[in-house]
C-alpha cells in the first residue's frame, strides 16, 4: 500500500473528497463494501478534479454519493454469531413491560392513576409559570428593549420611579450612539372615547404615544399600516376590541372618533387585543403629535427632570445597557442642575424583567387617573414550580414504593433471567423500560386531563392557557423532559436494587427481605405524608386569613356602600345639587362627596402636617377630603371634638387617632396646624407658587379605619373638607338600603346627565372594590387546596398499593393467627398499626415546618390571625382519617378471609 | 433464454466489462459508458450492475492492487464468466437476426 500524501502530488487535505459525504458513505455503505466503495469515489473525484476542476467534482460526488444510498450497499452481511441489536432488545423490553403491566392491573392502575394526576398538576402548573415567565417576550426585540427608569434621591426621599423627561427620551436617542430608538408613552386619565356617527361612547385610558411606539414594539394590526400610524396628529390607534364595540366592525381605518380632546382623531390602525402576556393593556393609543402645539405639551417637554413619560430604548446590536445607562444620566447632569442634595441617575430594566422585577419601582403613571401595569409576583411563582414539583415527585415515589414491595414477587424472574444469561444492564433496561412506559401512558391520560381542565383553570387564573399543537414548542419540550426525568427517576432505584441480587439466593429462597429496602419505603411515605400535611396545614392558615380580612371590623361599614365616580368638571361643580338629588332617592339612606374612597386604588395624597410653632418640616399623613357627612355615611366613629358643619368649616381638618397621637394631639380643641406640602405618591411639592401653607385647625379625632389594604398598618390621615386646596372631591358615595339597586342606579344616571348630558356613569360596590386586594391571595388559597387535595390523593393511592401488598405478604401470617384464635379486630389492627404509626411520624415532622413557613407568610400582614394551633390537630386529623380509611379496606378483607383458603396449599 | 434475466443496463455493463478485461473495475467502467453515451453515469449504479451480474454467475471478481489515486484502497476486477459469455452471445444472436430482418426500406425511412 502506498502512503497517499507522499505518492501524489497536490495531495493536501483542501483538495480531498469532500468529508461529509465521505464519512456519510463510510457510515451506511456496509462494512466489507466499504474499501471499494470508497476507492471508487476517490478516484472518480481526482479524475474529475483533473478534468473538470475541483468545484464540479465536489458536486459530482455529492450527487454519486446518492447512488449508493440503497439497501443493496447498505445491507450488513449477517455474522457468524447472531448478535441481538440494541432495537432488538428493546422490542422484548417493551412487550415484557406489556406483560407485566397487564397482568398486575391493579397495581397499574394505581401506578397510572397517580402519575396522571401528578403530572397533570405539574403540567398545568408548569402551563402558569411559563406563561408569567415569558411576559412581552412577544416583541420581536424584545432582547434589545429597556426600561427607563429613574432613581432620584433627595435629602427627604428615594424615588425609584418607571419615568423619564421628554428631553431624556428624545435627546438621548439623538445623542447616544448605543441608543437606536426610543419609544414614549404617557397616560393622562381616562375620559370618553366616542362614535360620533351613533353615539356609542366608552371610557377608557387616554395614552400619547410618540411614533416610535410602534417601531420599537411589534404589535399586530388587524387594519390598516402600523408603521407610520402616529406620525401625523390627530391620529389614533385602537385594539380590535374597542373597535368592535364603537364601530361593530374591526375595519375601521379612516374613520374619526371623539376622545374629549376638542378634536376629531382619525384612526389609522386597528391593533390586535393585547395578548394576556403582555404588559400594555392600554386600548387606545394617540399620536403624540396630535398635542404637540398644547402650551400643556410645551410645559411637559421643557424639564429635563420631569417624570411626565414612560420611555422605552431600543440599543442597537451587542450595546451594554449599562453603558447605556451611565451615558443617559451623565446626558441628564450635563444639561441641568440639581438642588443641593439631590441627584438623579437612570438605570435601564430590560423589557423582559418588567412584569417580575418591578416591586420596588413606581409606576410612572402614578399622578393619573389611570390603573398601574399589572405585575407578577416573584415570590409566588417560584412557590408555585416547587409546588409542581413535589407533586410530581410524590408520584415517582408511589410508583417506587410499590415496584420495590412487589420485588419479591418478581424474584423468581429476575433470577431465571439471570440464571440464563441476563446481564445486570439488560434488567436496568427492563425496569426503566417499564417505568418509561407506564409514565408515558400516564403523561398522554394527564395531556387529556389538563385539556379538560384547563377552561376552568383558565377563567379562575385570568390567562388564555392552552396545551395542543399551537403551544410553544419550549413547554412540550419541558414537557418530555419532565416525562424522562420522571420516567427514570422513578425506575432508578427498583431497576438498580432488583437487578443487583445474586439469582442463587432469588432462586433459593424465592423471597426478599431487605431491611434497609423496607426502611427507606416507609421513609419515603412519611415523605409523602409530610409534604401532605404540610399542604393542609398551609391551606387552612391562608383560608382563615382571608375569612378574617373578609369580616375584620374596618373601622366603618363597607357594606352597602355605592360609590359614583365624579368624571367632568361639570358634575363636580354641581355636587352639591347632585347630593341633594341623590339623598332624594327613596332607597339611598345618606351621601357624601370625598376625594378618595377607603380601599383605593388610586393613589391617596399625603400632606406634610405640623403642629403651631414647630420649626420641623412636619409629619407625613395622608390625605382626605371629605364633607359633612361623611361619619354618617360610612360609619365612622367620632372620638371626640365634633364634625365638619358645612361651608364655614374649609379650613377645619379631623384626625385619625394614629395621627393625633402623632402631633401629640389628646383633645381635638381647635389647634392650629400647618400644612406646607403635599405629594402624590412621589416627592412633595408646595401646595402653591406662593408657598404659603395651609393653615387648619383641629377640631375633632376620628376612631382609626383601615382605609388601605390589610397588608399595612392604620397609617396617620387627615380629613379636609371638601372644599380644600389639598384635593378635589373625586366620588359621591350612597349609602344604600340594598333594594332594587337598577332602579337606584338608573335614577343616579337621569341625576347626572341633567348636570353634564356627556358624563358616564361609573361606579362600584365598596366592598367588592376591597375584596379586589385580597384577590390574589383568594386566588392562591384555591390553587393550594386543590394541590394539597391532589397531593393527598397521589399519597393515599400510594398508601393503598402498599396496603393491598403487606396484607398479601402476610396472609398466611394472619391465617396462622386467626387459627390460633384472633379477632378480626386485633387483626386490622396489626396491619394498620403499620401505616398509621408512619403518618403519625409525618404529622409531626409537617407541623414545624408549617409552623415555620405559614407564621413568615402571616407576618407579611400588619394585621393578622394567631396561628391556629388546631390546624394542627385538623390536618393530622384528616391524613389519619384518609389514610386510616385506605388501609382498613385491605385490612379488613384480609383479616375476613377464611384461613383454610390462605393455608390449605403448600 | 431467459431474456428477463438480463436489464440493458446490466446489459451495457457486461459488455463494457468484456471490452475492459482484464483491468475492468466500476470506475473505469463508468467512465468508458459515460464516454460512450454521453450521460453522467455514477459509479454507485455501475458498481449495483456488476454485483447483480455477479450474483447472477456472468462475471467473477478479485480484488486488485491499491493505488494512491483510491486512497490507498483496493479496487475489485471484474472477469467475464463461460456463462456470461455465453449469455451475451445469445443475446448478440438475438439482436442479429432481428437486425437482419429488418427491410432495408424500413431504415431508410428513419434517417
Amino acid at each position: 500500500m502506498h502512503a497517499e500524501s507522499s505518492s501524489t502530488p497536490n495531495w493536501s487535505r483542501g483538495t480531498g473528497p469532500p468529508r461529509w459525504p465521505e464519512r456519510l458513505l463510510g457510515w451506511l455503505v456496509a462494512p466489507h463494501l466499504r474499501e471499494e466503495v470508497l476507492g471508487d469515489m476517490h478516484e472518480r473525484f481526482y479524475q474529475r478534479t483533473q478534468r473538470l476542476g475541483l468545484a464540479k467534482a465536489n458536486r459530482r460526488y455529492w450527487r454519486d454519493t446518492l447512488a449508493y444510498m440503497r439497501p443493496r450497499f447498505m445491507k450488513r452481511q449477517p455474522q457468524e454469531y447472531p448478535n441481538p441489536t440494541f432495537s432488538d432488545m428493546i422490542r422484548n423490553y417493551l412487550t415484557i413491560s406489556f406483560r407485566t403491566l397487564s397482568r398486575n392491573k391493579l397495581y397499574t392502575t394505581l401506578n397510572v392513576a397517580g402519575l396522571s394526576f401528578g403530572i397533570a398538576c405539574f403540567l398545568l402548573i408548569g402551563l402558569y409559570v411559563f406563561d408569567e415567565l415569558t411576559f412581552d417576550r412577544q416583541h420581536r426585540k424584545t432582547d434589545r428593549i429597556y426600561r427607563a427608569i429613574q432613581h432620584k434621591k433627595t435629602p427627604t426621599e428615594d424615588l425609584t420611579i418607571a419615568a423619564s423627561s421628554f428631553k431624556v427620551s428624545e435627546e438621548a436617542k439623538k445623542r447616544i450612539g448605543d441608543i437606536e430608538n426610543s419609544a414614549r408613552i404617557v397616560r393622562t386619565g381616562r375620559a370618553n372615547i366616542s362614535n360620533p356617527a351613533n353615539k356609542n361612547s366608552f371610557q377608557e385610558t387616554i395614552a400619547f404615544g410618540n411614533a416610535g411606539l410602534l417601531e420599537v414594539f411589534d404589535f399586530e394590526v388587524v387594519d390598516g399600516t402600523i408603521r407610520s400610524a402616529l406620525t401625523e396628529p390627530n391620529t389614533i390607534i385602537i385594539v380590535e376590541d374597542l373597535a368592535q364595540r364603537l364601530f361593530n366592525s374591526t375595519q375601521v381605518v379612516g374613520k374619526t372618533v371623539d376622545f374629549e380632546l376638542n378634536r376629531p382623531l382619525r384612526i389609522t390602525a386597528v391593533l390586535k387585543n393585547h395578548p394576556r402576556n403582555s404588559s400594555f393593556t392600554v386600548n387606545a393609543v394617540v399620536s403624540e403629535a396630535t398635542i404637540s402645539s398644547d402650551s400643556e405639551f410645551t410645559d411637559w417637554i421643557a424639564n429635563w427632570d420631569s417624570q411626565t413619560f414612560q420611555t422605552f430604548f431600543l440599543l442597537k446590536e451587542k450595546a451594554n445597557p449599562d453603558v447605556a445607562a451611565a451615558k443617559i444620566t451623565q446626558l441628564l447632569n450635563a444639561n441641568m442642575r440639581h438642588e443641593p442634595g439631590t441627584s438623579v441617575a437612570y438605570t435601564l430594566q430590560p423589557l423582559a424583567d418588567m412584569h417580575l422585577f418591578s416591586e420596588n419601582i413606581v409606576d410612572g403613571a402614578r399622578n393619573g387617573n389611570v390603573e398601574a401595569m399589572g405585575q407578577g409576583v416573584l415570590l409566588y411563582i417560584k412557590l408555585f414550580a416547587i409546588v409542581a414539583l413535589f407533586v410530581l415527585l410524590i408520584a415517582c415515589i408511589n410508583y417506587m414504593n410499590l415496584a420495590t414491595a412487589r420485588a419479591s414477587n418478581r424474584s423468581k424472574e429476575i433470577g431465571v433471567r439471570k440464571a440464563s444469561g441476563a446481564f445486570q444492564s439488560h434488567l436496568i433496561h427492563q425496569f426503566l423500560t417499564e417505568s418509561l412506559v407506564v409514565t408515558t401512558i400516564s403523561f398522554l391520560l394527564a395531556v387529556g386531563l389538563v385539556n379538560l381542565l384547563l377552561p376552568a383553570f383558565n377563567e379562575f387564573t385570568n390567562k388564555e392557557l392552552s396545551l395542543g399543537f399551537q403551544t410553544d414548542y419550549r413547554i412540550w419540550l419541558y414537557g418530555l423532559l419532565a416525562l424522562v426525568v420522571t420516567g427514570l427517576v422513578s425506575g432508578s432505584y427498583p431497576a438498580f436494587l432488583l437487578s443487583g441480587f445474586s439469582p442463587l439466593l432469588l432462586l433459593k429462597n424465592l423471597k426478599l427481605q431487605n431491611r434497609s429496602d423496607l426502611s427507606l419505603r416507609k421513609g419515603l411515605v412519611v415523605f409523602q405524608f409530610t409534604i401532605s400535611v404540610v399542604m393542609i396545614i398551609a391551606t387552612i392558615v391562608l383560608f382563615q386569613q382571608i375569612q378574617f380580612m373578609n369580616t375584620k371590623q374596618l373601622g366603618f361599614n363597607k357594606d352597602l356602600l355605592l360609590v359614583v365616580d365624579i368624571n367632568s368638571g361639570k358634575v363636580r361643580a354641581g355636587a352639591e345639587t347632585i347630593k341633594r338629588e341623590f339623598s332624594r332617592i327613596p332607597t339611598v339612606k345618606q351621601v357624601s362627596t370625598t376625594s378618595r374612597v377607603p380601599g383605593e386604588w388610586k393613589t391617596i395624597p399625603t400632606v406634610r402636617i405640623k403642629t403651631e410653632g414647630n420649626a420641623d418640616e412636619g409629619k407625613v399623613a395622608y390625605w382626605l377630603g371629605v364633607d359633612e357627612n361623611f361619619t354618617k355615611t360610612f360609619e365612622v366613629q367620632l372620638v371626640n371634638g365634633r364634625n365638619f358643619t358645612g361651608l364655614r368649616d374649609s379650613s377645619s381638618v379631623i384626625l385619625n387617632e394614629t395621627a393625633a397621637k402623632l402631633l401629640g394631639i389628646n383633645q381635638a380643641s381647635g389647634q392650629q396646624v400647618a400644612i406646607p406640602a403635599r405629594a402624590m405618591g412621589g416627592s412633595f411639592h408646595p401646595l402653591n407658587d406662593a408657598n404659603t401653607p395651609f393653615n387648619a385647625r383641629v377640631v375633632g379625632i376620628v376612631k382609626d379605619f383601615h382605609f388601605q389594604s390589610l397588608r399595612e398598618k392604620i397609617a396617620p390621615m387627615v380629613l379636609g373638607y371638601e372644599h380644600n386646596p389639598v384635593h378635589n372631591i373625586d366620588y359621591f358615595t350612597a349609602r344604600i338600603d340594598g333594594r332594587d339597586v337598577p332602579a337606584t342606579l338608573a335614577r343616579m344616571k337621569d341625576i347626572l346627565a341633567s348636570v353634564d348630558p356627556t358624563h358616564l356613569l361609573e361606579y362600584h360596590f365598596l366592598d367588592e372594590q376591597l375584596a379586589r386586594f385580597y384577590a390574589e391571595d383568594h386566588r392562591r388559597e384555591t390553587l393550594l387546596i386543590w394541590v394539597a387535595l391532589a397531593t393527598i390523593f397521589i399519597a393515599s393511592l400510594g398508601l393503598f398499593g402498599l396496603a393491598t401488598y403487606a396484607a398479601e405478604q402476610r396472609i398466611k401470617e394472619i391465617g396462622v393467627r386467626k387459627v390460633l384464635g384472633a379477632s378480626v379486630g386485633s387483626i386490622v389492627a396489626l396491619l394498620a398499626k403499620d401505616f398509621l404509626k408512619l403518618v403519625i411520624v409525618s404529622i409531626l415532622i409537617a407541623s414545624p415546618i408549617a409552623w415555620l413557613a405559614m407564621g413568615h407568610w402571616l407576618d407579611e400582614f400588619a394585621y393578622h390571625i394567631t396561628f391556629p394551633w388546631w390546624s394542627f390537630a385538623l390536618a393530622g386529623f384528616v391524613a389519619l382519617t384518609i389514610a386510616f380509611l385506605t388501609v382498613i379496606f385491605q385490612s379488613v378483607k384480609a383479616a375476613l378471609m377464611n384461613p383454610v383458603r390462605s393455608l390449605r396449599s403448600e | 433464454m431467459r431474456r428477463s434475466d438480463l436489464g440493458e443496463f446490466e446489459e451495457v455493463v457486461l459488455l463494457a466489462v468484456a471490452v475492459l478485461v482484464p483491468t475492468a473495475y466500476s470506475v473505469v467502467i463508468a467512465e468508458a459508458l459515460e464516454q460512450e453515451t454521453g450521460q453522467t453515469v455514477s459509479t454507485g449504479a455501475v458498481h449495483a450492475a456488476l454485483q447483480r451480474l455477479e450474483q447472477k454467475g456472468y462475471l467473477r471478481s478479485e480484488l486488485g492492487e491499491a493505488t494512491p489515486e483510491r486512497g490507498g484502497r483496493r479496487k475489485r476486477l471484474f472477469t467475464v464468466t463461460a456463462l456470461g459469455g455465453r449469455v451475451l452471445s445469445e443475446v448478440r444472436a438475438v439482436r442479429n437476426n432481428l437486425w437482419d430482418r429488418i427491410v432495408p426500406q424500413t431504415i431508410l425511412t428513419w434517417s
